[in-house]
Protein backbone atom coordinates (compact mmCIF):
# COMPACT_ATOMS: atom_id res chain seq x y z
CA UNK A 1 0.00 0.00 0.00
CA UNK A 2 0.85 3.30 -0.59
CA UNK A 3 3.20 5.07 2.38
CA UNK A 4 1.06 7.41 4.62
CA UNK A 5 1.91 10.57 6.90
CA UNK A 6 1.57 8.36 9.58
CA UNK A 7 4.33 6.27 8.41
CA UNK A 8 6.24 9.51 8.45
CA UNK A 9 5.15 10.34 12.01
CA UNK A 10 7.29 7.54 13.18
CA UNK A 11 5.77 4.15 11.64
CA UNK A 12 3.70 3.36 14.98
CA UNK A 13 6.82 2.93 17.44
CA UNK A 14 6.95 4.55 20.59
CA UNK A 15 10.15 4.96 22.47
CA UNK A 16 13.44 6.25 21.20
CA UNK A 17 15.22 2.64 20.81
CA UNK A 18 12.96 2.00 17.51
CA UNK A 19 11.17 4.25 14.63
CA UNK A 20 12.91 6.95 12.77
CA UNK A 21 16.79 7.65 13.10
CA UNK A 22 17.48 4.30 14.38
CA UNK A 23 18.51 1.12 12.89
CA UNK A 24 16.46 -1.56 13.77
CA UNK A 25 14.84 -5.01 11.52
CA UNK A 26 11.06 -5.83 11.79
CA UNK A 27 9.76 -9.29 11.63
CA UNK A 28 5.90 -10.01 10.72
CA UNK A 29 4.58 -13.49 10.16
CA UNK A 30 1.39 -15.27 9.51
CA UNK A 31 -0.52 -18.47 9.02
CA UNK A 32 -3.80 -18.79 7.99
CA UNK A 33 -5.71 -21.38 7.60
CA UNK A 34 -8.97 -21.28 5.57
CA UNK A 35 -11.54 -23.92 4.79
CA UNK A 36 -14.93 -23.86 3.16
CA UNK A 37 -17.67 -25.34 3.69
CA UNK A 38 -18.97 -28.65 2.49
CA UNK A 39 -15.63 -29.94 1.57
CA UNK A 40 -14.75 -27.46 -0.63
CA UNK A 41 -11.28 -25.55 -1.17
CA UNK A 42 -8.91 -26.13 2.00
CA UNK A 43 -6.11 -23.97 2.19
CA UNK A 44 -2.66 -23.49 4.53
CA UNK A 45 -1.03 -20.45 4.00
CA UNK A 46 1.78 -19.16 6.02
CA UNK A 47 3.94 -15.72 5.22
CA UNK A 48 6.76 -13.78 6.42
CA UNK A 49 8.15 -10.72 5.62
CA UNK A 50 11.59 -9.16 7.16
CA UNK A 51 12.04 -4.91 7.30
CA UNK A 52 15.65 -3.67 7.37
CA UNK A 53 14.96 0.22 8.89
CA UNK A 54 18.45 2.17 8.45
CA UNK A 55 19.17 5.35 10.35
CA UNK A 56 18.21 7.61 7.00
CA UNK A 57 14.70 6.09 6.40
CA UNK A 58 15.78 3.31 4.44
CA UNK A 59 13.98 0.15 4.26
CA UNK A 60 14.91 -3.10 2.79
CA UNK A 61 12.17 -5.58 2.83
CA UNK A 62 11.72 -9.15 1.74
CA UNK A 63 8.99 -11.58 1.97
CA UNK A 64 7.90 -15.01 1.29
CA UNK A 65 4.74 -16.67 0.48
CA UNK A 66 3.62 -20.46 0.55
CA UNK A 67 -0.04 -21.24 0.14
CA UNK A 68 -1.03 -25.09 0.00
CA UNK A 69 -4.69 -25.09 -1.74
CA UNK A 70 -6.75 -28.76 -2.23
CA UNK A 71 -10.72 -29.80 -1.87
CA UNK A 72 -13.55 -29.67 -4.30
CA UNK A 73 -14.38 -26.56 -6.81
CA UNK A 74 -17.49 -25.63 -8.76
CA UNK A 75 -16.60 -26.46 -12.23
CA UNK A 76 -18.86 -23.75 -13.83
CA UNK A 77 -21.49 -26.45 -14.95
CA UNK A 78 -25.18 -26.70 -13.63
CA UNK A 79 -26.75 -28.75 -11.15
CA UNK A 80 -29.08 -31.06 -13.18
CA UNK A 81 -32.17 -33.44 -11.92
CA UNK A 82 -29.59 -36.69 -13.66
CA UNK A 83 -26.48 -37.58 -13.13
CA UNK A 84 -23.43 -36.23 -14.68
CA UNK A 85 -19.99 -36.76 -15.96
CA UNK A 86 -17.00 -34.56 -16.64
CA UNK A 87 -13.65 -35.51 -18.39
CA UNK A 88 -10.39 -33.90 -17.89
CA UNK A 89 -6.55 -34.73 -19.40
CA UNK A 90 -4.48 -36.85 -17.42
CA UNK A 91 -1.01 -37.50 -18.36
CA UNK A 92 0.08 -41.08 -17.58
CA UNK A 93 3.44 -42.15 -16.78
CA UNK A 94 4.24 -45.81 -17.81
CA UNK A 95 1.15 -48.30 -19.50
CA UNK A 96 -1.92 -47.38 -18.48
CA UNK A 97 -4.43 -49.33 -16.98
CA UNK A 98 -8.33 -47.89 -15.76
CA UNK A 99 -8.50 -47.56 -12.04
CA UNK A 100 -10.49 -45.69 -9.10
CA UNK A 101 -8.53 -43.19 -7.64
CA UNK A 102 -8.59 -42.09 -4.54
CA UNK A 103 -9.33 -38.59 -4.69
CA UNK A 104 -13.00 -38.34 -4.46
CA UNK A 105 -14.05 -41.19 -6.69
CA UNK A 106 -12.37 -39.71 -10.07
CA UNK A 107 -11.55 -42.73 -12.43
CA UNK A 108 -8.86 -42.88 -14.98
CA UNK A 109 -9.67 -43.79 -18.12
CA UNK A 110 -7.43 -45.28 -21.19
CA UNK A 111 -7.49 -43.13 -24.08
CA UNK A 112 -6.61 -44.89 -27.75
CA UNK A 113 -2.94 -43.22 -28.69
CA UNK A 114 -3.20 -40.41 -30.55
CA UNK A 115 -0.15 -38.77 -32.73
CA UNK A 116 1.95 -37.42 -29.86
CA UNK A 117 0.43 -38.16 -27.52
CA UNK A 118 1.07 -42.04 -26.15
CA UNK A 119 -0.02 -43.37 -23.44
CA UNK A 120 -2.98 -40.80 -23.25
CA UNK A 121 -5.42 -41.14 -20.55
CA UNK A 122 -8.49 -38.69 -19.05
CA UNK A 123 -9.86 -38.49 -15.59
CA UNK A 124 -13.72 -38.75 -15.59
CA UNK A 125 -15.68 -37.60 -12.53
CA UNK A 126 -19.40 -38.33 -12.00
CA UNK A 127 -21.96 -35.79 -9.99
CA UNK A 128 -24.73 -37.45 -8.79
CA UNK A 129 -28.42 -35.72 -9.34
CA UNK A 130 -29.11 -32.37 -7.89
CA UNK A 131 -25.94 -32.00 -6.60
CA UNK A 132 -23.85 -28.88 -7.49
CA UNK A 133 -21.05 -29.75 -9.93
CA UNK A 134 -17.80 -29.78 -8.40
CA UNK A 135 -13.94 -31.13 -9.36
CA UNK A 136 -12.41 -32.70 -6.24
CA UNK A 137 -9.01 -33.02 -8.04
CA UNK A 138 -8.30 -29.41 -7.25
CA UNK A 139 -4.86 -29.17 -5.73
CA UNK A 140 -2.59 -26.43 -5.99
CA UNK A 141 1.18 -25.22 -4.72
CA UNK A 142 2.90 -21.87 -4.77
CA UNK A 143 5.34 -19.92 -3.56
CA UNK A 144 5.69 -16.21 -3.57
CA UNK A 145 8.99 -13.99 -2.73
CA UNK A 146 8.89 -9.96 -2.81
CA UNK A 147 11.44 -7.35 -1.77
CA UNK A 148 11.40 -4.01 -1.96
CA UNK A 149 13.74 -1.01 -1.26
CA UNK A 150 12.54 2.37 -0.22
CA UNK A 151 14.72 5.83 1.21
CA UNK A 152 14.22 9.37 0.97
CA UNK A 153 15.89 10.61 -2.32
CA UNK A 154 16.52 14.30 -2.58
CA UNK A 155 13.15 16.70 -2.51
CA UNK A 156 11.68 13.57 -1.99
CA UNK A 157 10.17 12.61 1.48
CA UNK A 158 10.85 8.58 0.16
CA UNK A 159 11.30 6.88 -3.34
CA UNK A 160 10.77 3.15 -3.47
CA UNK A 161 11.44 0.24 -5.69
CA UNK A 162 9.53 -3.24 -5.52
CA UNK A 163 9.36 -6.52 -7.14
CA UNK A 164 8.15 -10.07 -6.65
CA UNK A 165 7.78 -13.54 -8.07
CA UNK A 166 4.92 -16.05 -7.69
CA UNK A 167 4.87 -19.85 -9.04
CA UNK A 168 2.17 -22.07 -8.56
CA UNK A 169 1.76 -25.40 -10.71
CA UNK A 170 -0.01 -23.88 -13.60
CA UNK A 171 0.86 -19.86 -13.57
CA UNK A 172 3.16 -17.33 -12.88
CA UNK A 173 3.23 -13.71 -12.21
CA UNK A 174 6.23 -11.56 -12.19
CA UNK A 175 5.33 -8.26 -10.40
CA UNK A 176 7.39 -5.04 -10.37
CA UNK A 177 6.31 -1.77 -9.03
CA UNK A 178 7.73 1.74 -7.66
CA UNK A 179 6.62 4.98 -5.69
CA UNK A 180 6.96 8.52 -4.71
CA UNK A 181 5.89 9.80 -1.49
CA UNK A 182 5.95 13.81 -0.36
CA UNK A 183 5.33 15.28 2.78
CA UNK A 184 3.38 18.28 3.24
CA UNK A 185 2.04 20.61 6.05
CA UNK A 186 4.32 19.48 9.13
CA UNK A 187 4.40 15.82 7.84
CA UNK A 188 0.45 16.10 8.65
CA UNK A 189 -0.43 15.47 4.77
CA UNK A 190 0.70 12.43 2.41
CA UNK A 191 1.25 12.57 -0.99
CA UNK A 192 1.96 9.27 -2.74
CA UNK A 193 1.97 7.98 -6.12
CA UNK A 194 2.36 4.34 -6.93
CA UNK A 195 2.54 2.03 -10.24
CA UNK A 196 2.51 -1.68 -10.30
CA UNK A 197 3.18 -3.51 -13.29
CA UNK A 198 2.89 -7.64 -13.50
CA UNK A 199 3.36 -10.20 -16.23
CA UNK A 200 1.62 -13.60 -15.69
CA UNK A 201 2.01 -16.77 -17.70
CA UNK A 202 -1.22 -19.28 -17.39
CA UNK A 203 0.06 -22.84 -18.30
CA UNK A 204 -2.86 -25.07 -17.28
CA UNK A 205 -2.64 -28.99 -17.17
CA UNK A 206 -4.11 -30.18 -20.15
CA UNK A 207 -3.22 -26.96 -22.03
CA UNK A 208 -5.14 -23.98 -23.51
CA UNK A 209 -8.79 -24.79 -24.44
CA UNK A 210 -10.22 -22.96 -27.35
CA UNK A 211 -13.04 -20.59 -26.07
CA UNK A 212 -16.12 -22.36 -26.18
CA UNK A 213 -14.52 -25.61 -27.40
CA UNK A 214 -16.22 -28.97 -26.29
CA UNK A 215 -15.30 -30.36 -22.89
CA UNK A 216 -12.48 -32.47 -24.20
CA UNK A 217 -9.95 -35.26 -22.48
CA UNK A 218 -7.06 -34.78 -24.64
CA UNK A 219 -4.04 -32.51 -24.05
CA UNK A 220 -4.35 -29.07 -25.96
CA UNK A 221 -1.79 -27.85 -28.79
CA UNK A 222 -1.85 -24.49 -27.11
CA UNK A 223 0.13 -24.52 -22.87
CA UNK A 224 0.74 -21.36 -22.06
CA UNK A 225 -1.10 -18.18 -22.98
CA UNK A 226 0.40 -14.57 -21.01
CA UNK A 227 -1.61 -11.61 -19.31
CA UNK A 228 -0.23 -7.83 -18.83
CA UNK A 229 -1.11 -4.98 -16.10
CA UNK A 230 -0.63 -1.82 -15.25
CA UNK A 231 -2.10 0.12 -12.90
CA UNK A 232 -1.56 3.01 -10.39
CA UNK A 233 -2.51 4.68 -6.98
CA UNK A 234 -2.57 7.83 -5.61
CA UNK A 235 -2.80 8.43 -2.27
CA UNK A 236 -3.62 11.09 0.01
CA UNK A 237 -3.01 10.83 4.22
CA UNK A 238 -4.09 13.66 6.47
CA UNK A 239 -3.69 13.64 10.10
CA UNK A 240 -7.13 15.26 10.75
CA UNK A 241 -6.79 16.16 14.41
CA UNK A 242 -4.61 13.92 17.23
CA UNK A 243 -6.77 11.37 17.08
CA UNK A 244 -8.33 10.94 13.59
CA UNK A 245 -6.48 9.47 10.68
CA UNK A 246 -7.61 9.35 6.96
CA UNK A 247 -6.80 7.89 3.92
CA UNK A 248 -8.31 8.51 0.67
CA UNK A 249 -6.96 6.07 -2.95
CA UNK A 250 -7.56 6.36 -6.07
CA UNK A 251 -7.01 3.28 -8.44
CA UNK A 252 -6.81 2.29 -12.10
CA UNK A 253 -5.57 -0.45 -13.17
CA UNK A 254 -5.88 -2.16 -16.82
CA UNK A 255 -5.57 -5.62 -17.92
CA UNK A 256 -4.57 -7.08 -21.15
CA UNK A 257 -4.31 -10.98 -22.39
CA UNK A 258 -5.82 -14.46 -21.22
CA UNK A 259 -8.10 -13.84 -18.51
CA UNK A 260 -10.71 -17.06 -19.38
CA UNK A 261 -10.32 -19.71 -16.28
CA UNK A 262 -8.91 -22.93 -18.44
CA UNK A 263 -10.99 -25.40 -16.14
CA UNK A 264 -14.03 -23.76 -16.35
CA UNK A 265 -17.17 -25.14 -17.73
CA UNK A 266 -20.56 -23.38 -18.91
CA UNK A 267 -23.08 -26.20 -19.54
CA UNK A 268 -25.41 -26.30 -22.51
CA UNK A 269 -28.75 -26.82 -22.04
CA UNK A 270 -32.10 -28.04 -23.61
CA UNK A 271 -33.91 -24.40 -24.11
CA UNK A 272 -37.30 -25.94 -22.56
CA UNK A 273 -36.29 -28.73 -20.41
CA UNK A 274 -33.33 -27.47 -19.15
CA UNK A 275 -31.52 -30.89 -19.07
CA UNK A 276 -27.39 -30.27 -19.76
CA UNK A 277 -26.54 -31.33 -23.93
CA UNK A 278 -23.21 -30.83 -23.50
CA UNK A 279 -20.54 -28.47 -21.96
CA UNK A 280 -17.96 -25.55 -23.12
CA UNK A 281 -14.78 -24.33 -21.98
CA UNK A 282 -15.81 -20.90 -20.82
CA UNK A 283 -14.63 -17.59 -22.78
CA UNK A 284 -13.46 -13.88 -21.16
CA UNK A 285 -13.01 -10.74 -22.79
CA UNK A 286 -8.95 -9.94 -23.34
CA UNK A 287 -9.08 -6.54 -21.58
CA UNK A 288 -10.54 -5.47 -18.59
CA UNK A 289 -9.82 -1.57 -16.68
CA UNK A 290 -10.80 -1.20 -13.40
CA UNK A 291 -11.25 1.87 -11.03
CA UNK A 292 -11.76 2.09 -7.71
CA UNK A 293 -12.26 4.60 -4.51
CA UNK A 294 -11.10 3.78 -1.08
CA UNK A 295 -11.27 5.63 1.74
CA UNK A 296 -10.30 4.59 5.13
CA UNK A 297 -10.51 6.59 8.51
CA UNK A 298 -8.80 5.51 11.98
CA UNK A 299 -10.26 7.14 15.09
CA UNK A 300 -8.43 6.96 18.57
CA UNK A 301 -10.83 7.23 21.29
CA UNK A 302 -8.43 6.63 24.26
CA UNK A 303 -9.17 2.33 25.26
CA UNK A 304 -10.09 2.08 21.53
CA UNK A 305 -9.39 2.10 18.13
CA UNK A 306 -12.11 2.49 15.33
CA UNK A 307 -11.13 1.46 12.09
CA UNK A 308 -13.99 2.42 9.34
CA UNK A 309 -13.19 2.08 5.30
CA UNK A 310 -15.45 2.31 2.41
CA UNK A 311 -14.36 1.07 -1.27
CA UNK A 312 -16.05 1.81 -4.63
CA UNK A 313 -15.41 -0.27 -7.41
CA UNK A 314 -16.11 -0.44 -11.00
CA UNK A 315 -14.77 -2.29 -13.75
CA UNK A 316 -15.11 -2.71 -17.77
CA UNK A 317 -16.41 -6.10 -17.55
CA UNK A 318 -19.97 -4.11 -16.06
CA UNK A 319 -18.44 -5.32 -11.83
CA UNK A 320 -19.79 -2.52 -9.64
CA UNK A 321 -19.08 -3.42 -6.18
CA UNK A 322 -19.17 -1.53 -3.02
CA UNK A 323 -17.26 -2.85 0.12
CA UNK A 324 -17.44 -1.55 3.57
CA UNK A 325 -15.35 -2.67 6.73
CA UNK A 326 -15.61 -1.66 10.40
CA UNK A 327 -12.96 -3.11 13.66
CA UNK A 328 -12.97 -1.76 16.88
CA UNK A 329 -9.81 -2.36 18.83
CA UNK A 330 -10.38 -2.60 22.69
CA UNK A 331 -7.47 -2.35 24.97
CA UNK A 332 -7.27 -4.68 27.56
CA UNK A 333 -4.85 -2.65 29.95
CA UNK A 334 -1.12 -2.73 28.44
CA UNK A 335 -0.84 -5.60 26.92
CA UNK A 336 -3.76 -7.26 25.69
CA UNK A 337 -6.79 -6.29 23.51
CA UNK A 338 -9.97 -7.62 21.12
CA UNK A 339 -10.93 -6.63 18.11
CA UNK A 340 -13.85 -7.48 16.61
CA UNK A 341 -14.35 -6.52 12.79
CA UNK A 342 -17.49 -6.99 10.25
CA UNK A 343 -17.27 -6.36 6.62
CA UNK A 344 -19.86 -6.32 3.82
CA UNK A 345 -19.39 -6.74 -0.17
CA UNK A 346 -21.81 -6.67 -3.02
CA UNK A 347 -21.56 -6.82 -6.45
CA UNK A 348 -23.30 -7.07 -9.52
CA UNK A 349 -22.78 -9.34 -12.13
CA UNK A 350 -20.37 -9.35 -15.47
CA UNK A 351 -22.09 -8.53 -18.28
CA UNK A 352 -21.05 -11.46 -19.97
CA UNK A 353 -22.03 -14.03 -16.57
CA UNK A 354 -24.44 -16.70 -17.48
CA UNK A 355 -25.80 -19.42 -15.32
CA UNK A 356 -25.81 -21.18 -18.54
CA UNK A 357 -26.43 -20.75 -22.42
CA UNK A 358 -29.17 -22.81 -24.23
CA UNK A 359 -29.16 -24.72 -27.79
CA UNK A 360 -31.86 -22.58 -29.13
CA UNK A 361 -29.36 -19.43 -28.76
CA UNK A 362 -26.10 -18.36 -30.81
CA UNK A 363 -23.17 -18.35 -28.77
CA UNK A 364 -22.50 -15.30 -26.95
CA UNK A 365 -19.13 -13.09 -27.67
CA UNK A 366 -17.91 -14.21 -24.15
CA UNK A 367 -19.61 -16.34 -21.52
CA UNK A 368 -18.56 -17.35 -18.13
CA UNK A 369 -20.25 -19.49 -15.49
CA UNK A 370 -18.16 -18.62 -12.84
CA UNK A 371 -19.76 -17.78 -9.49
CA UNK A 372 -16.94 -14.97 -8.68
CA UNK A 373 -18.39 -13.05 -12.19
CA UNK A 374 -22.02 -13.39 -10.53
CA UNK A 375 -24.09 -10.88 -8.54
CA UNK A 376 -23.61 -11.19 -4.61
CA UNK A 377 -23.59 -10.44 -1.10
CA UNK A 378 -20.75 -11.61 1.13
CA UNK A 379 -20.76 -10.76 5.02
CA UNK A 380 -17.72 -11.43 7.03
CA UNK A 381 -17.90 -11.81 10.77
CA UNK A 382 -14.31 -12.00 12.60
CA UNK A 383 -13.11 -11.48 16.29
CA UNK A 384 -9.08 -10.62 17.30
CA UNK A 385 -7.60 -11.15 20.55
CA UNK A 386 -3.70 -9.65 20.43
CA UNK A 387 -1.08 -9.90 23.21
CA UNK A 388 2.46 -7.98 23.47
CA UNK A 389 4.42 -10.30 25.37
CA UNK A 390 6.99 -8.14 25.31
CA UNK A 391 6.81 -4.54 24.31
CA UNK A 392 8.24 -5.06 21.00
CA UNK A 393 6.74 -8.59 20.62
CA UNK A 394 2.95 -9.10 19.52
CA UNK A 395 1.45 -12.50 19.14
CA UNK A 396 -2.26 -12.45 17.74
CA UNK A 397 -5.04 -15.04 17.08
CA UNK A 398 -8.28 -13.78 14.98
CA UNK A 399 -10.89 -16.18 12.96
CA UNK A 400 -13.58 -15.15 10.77
CA UNK A 401 -16.61 -16.42 8.95
CA UNK A 402 -17.44 -15.75 5.12
CA UNK A 403 -20.50 -16.45 3.67
CA UNK A 404 -21.62 -15.86 0.41
CA UNK A 405 -25.84 -15.03 -0.72
CA UNK A 406 -26.75 -14.55 -4.03
CA UNK A 407 -29.68 -15.58 -6.30
CA UNK A 408 -29.56 -19.49 -6.76
CA UNK A 409 -33.50 -19.44 -8.65
CA UNK A 410 -33.26 -16.92 -11.35
CA UNK A 411 -36.57 -16.04 -12.73
CA UNK A 412 -35.96 -16.59 -16.26
CA UNK A 413 -34.77 -20.37 -15.17
CA UNK A 414 -36.12 -23.19 -17.56
CA UNK A 415 -37.28 -26.38 -16.99
CA UNK A 416 -35.70 -28.76 -14.72
CA UNK A 417 -33.31 -25.58 -13.74
CA UNK A 418 -36.41 -24.24 -11.84
CA UNK A 419 -35.85 -26.98 -8.75
CA UNK A 420 -32.17 -26.32 -8.72
CA UNK A 421 -30.21 -23.88 -6.34
CA UNK A 422 -27.85 -22.36 -9.51
CA UNK A 423 -25.82 -20.06 -7.15
CA UNK A 424 -22.45 -21.47 -6.60
CA UNK A 425 -21.42 -19.35 -3.69
CA UNK A 426 -19.70 -20.77 -0.55
CA UNK A 427 -19.74 -19.96 3.48
CA UNK A 428 -16.02 -20.42 4.83
CA UNK A 429 -14.17 -20.34 8.05
CA UNK A 430 -10.78 -19.05 8.64
CA UNK A 431 -8.27 -18.87 11.33
CA UNK A 432 -5.25 -17.01 11.90
CA UNK A 433 -1.97 -16.45 13.82
CA UNK A 434 0.08 -13.78 13.49
CA UNK A 435 3.53 -13.01 14.96
CA UNK A 436 5.20 -9.32 15.02
CA UNK A 437 8.99 -9.07 16.49
CA UNK A 438 10.74 -6.04 16.39
CA UNK A 439 15.12 -6.26 17.11
CA UNK A 440 18.21 -4.41 16.82
CA UNK B 1 -37.68 44.90 -6.60
CA UNK B 2 -37.17 41.52 -7.85
CA UNK B 3 -34.21 42.64 -9.33
CA UNK B 4 -32.47 44.08 -5.88
CA UNK B 5 -34.06 40.96 -4.21
CA UNK B 6 -31.91 38.58 -7.14
CA UNK B 7 -28.85 41.09 -6.93
CA UNK B 8 -28.64 40.84 -3.23
CA UNK B 9 -28.81 37.30 -3.36
CA UNK B 10 -25.92 37.05 -6.21
CA UNK B 11 -24.10 39.12 -3.54
CA UNK B 12 -24.60 36.80 -0.45
CA UNK B 13 -23.82 33.71 -2.58
CA UNK B 14 -20.73 35.78 -3.74
CA UNK B 15 -19.14 36.47 -0.65
CA UNK B 16 -20.39 32.91 0.83
CA UNK B 17 -18.33 31.33 -1.56
CA UNK B 18 -15.40 33.79 -1.26
CA UNK B 19 -15.53 32.92 2.46
CA UNK B 20 -15.13 29.46 1.80
CA UNK B 21 -12.52 29.53 -0.38
CA UNK B 22 -10.97 31.87 2.09
CA UNK B 23 -11.51 29.61 5.22
CA UNK B 24 -10.09 26.30 3.09
CA UNK B 25 -7.21 27.92 1.42
CA UNK B 26 -6.30 29.32 4.98
CA UNK B 27 -7.25 25.92 6.56
CA UNK B 28 -4.77 24.40 4.20
CA UNK B 29 -1.98 25.68 6.20
CA UNK B 30 -3.44 24.87 9.87
CA UNK B 31 -5.41 21.69 9.26
CA UNK B 32 -4.01 18.95 11.06
CA UNK B 33 -2.23 18.41 14.66
CA UNK B 34 0.99 20.21 15.42
CA UNK B 35 4.27 17.66 16.06
CA UNK B 36 4.06 17.74 19.64
CA UNK B 37 0.31 16.49 19.33
CA UNK B 38 1.01 13.16 17.60
CA UNK B 39 1.71 10.74 20.60
CA UNK B 40 -1.73 8.92 19.29
CA UNK B 41 -0.49 8.70 15.90
CA UNK B 42 2.88 7.15 17.18
CA UNK B 43 0.67 4.14 18.15
CA UNK B 44 0.95 0.48 16.51
CA UNK B 45 -2.73 0.43 16.16
CA UNK B 46 -3.11 3.89 14.52
CA UNK B 47 -0.75 2.99 11.55
CA UNK B 48 -2.82 2.83 8.33
CA UNK B 49 -1.67 -1.54 8.03
CA UNK B 50 -0.45 -2.13 11.45
CA UNK B 51 0.04 -5.84 10.74
CA UNK B 52 0.16 -6.16 6.55
CA UNK B 53 1.04 -9.82 6.44
CA UNK B 54 -2.82 -10.23 8.13
CA UNK B 55 -3.84 -8.29 5.95
CA UNK B 56 -2.24 -9.54 2.72
CA UNK B 57 -3.72 -13.30 4.45
CA UNK B 58 -7.81 -11.12 4.18
CA UNK B 59 -7.14 -9.23 1.06
CA UNK B 60 -5.84 -12.76 -0.56
CA UNK B 61 -9.47 -14.78 0.85
CA UNK B 62 -11.10 -12.26 -1.00
CA UNK B 63 -9.46 -11.67 -4.07
CA UNK B 64 -9.96 -15.30 -4.71
CA UNK B 65 -13.56 -15.46 -4.04
CA UNK B 66 -14.87 -11.95 -5.22
CA UNK B 67 -14.56 -10.26 -8.89
CA UNK B 68 -12.81 -6.70 -6.94
CA UNK B 69 -9.38 -6.52 -6.09
CA UNK B 70 -6.91 -3.22 -5.03
CA UNK B 71 -8.29 -0.31 -3.29
CA UNK B 72 -5.73 -0.14 -0.37
CA UNK B 73 -3.08 -1.23 -2.33
CA UNK B 74 -2.79 -2.22 -6.31
CA UNK B 75 -5.33 -4.15 -8.10
CA UNK B 76 -4.58 -7.85 -9.36
CA UNK B 77 -2.89 -10.03 -6.62
CA UNK B 78 0.44 -11.51 -8.01
CA UNK B 79 -0.86 -14.59 -8.33
CA UNK B 80 -3.22 -16.91 -10.37
CA UNK B 81 -5.76 -17.16 -7.56
CA UNK B 82 -8.28 -15.38 -9.35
Amino acid sequence: MPPTAADAQGGGYEGGEFGPGTFYTEQSSALLIYEEAGGRVMAIEPGATLTAHGEYGEQLSFGLTIDAVSGATPNGAVPADQSQTFVTPLKIHGSCSTVTTASGGSQVVCLPPTQGQLNSAERVYKTPPNTLPVDKGFSDRRVGFAMSYAQPLGPLSEAGLGAGYSLERDYQAITANGHITQNFNADDTTLSLSINSEIDSSFPYGGIPAPFSQMDPHFKPVTARQKTQLGFVVGWTEVVTRNWLMQLNYSFDSQSGYQTDPYRFISVVDAVSGEPLNYLYENRPGSRVSQSGFWENKFDFGPTVTDLSLRYYKDSWGVVSKTAELSERINLGQRSYIEPSARWYEQSAANFFRYYLTNAQALPGFASADTRLNAFTSTTFGLKYGLRITPRTELDFSGGYYRQIGNGHPADAIGQLKQQNLFAGTDAAFFLVGYNWDFH
Amino acid sequence: MHRFVATRAKTLARAILAGALTFTVAGCGTIGPDPWQKDLMAKREMQPDPYPMETAAAEHIYFSKEASSGGRGFAGGGCGCN
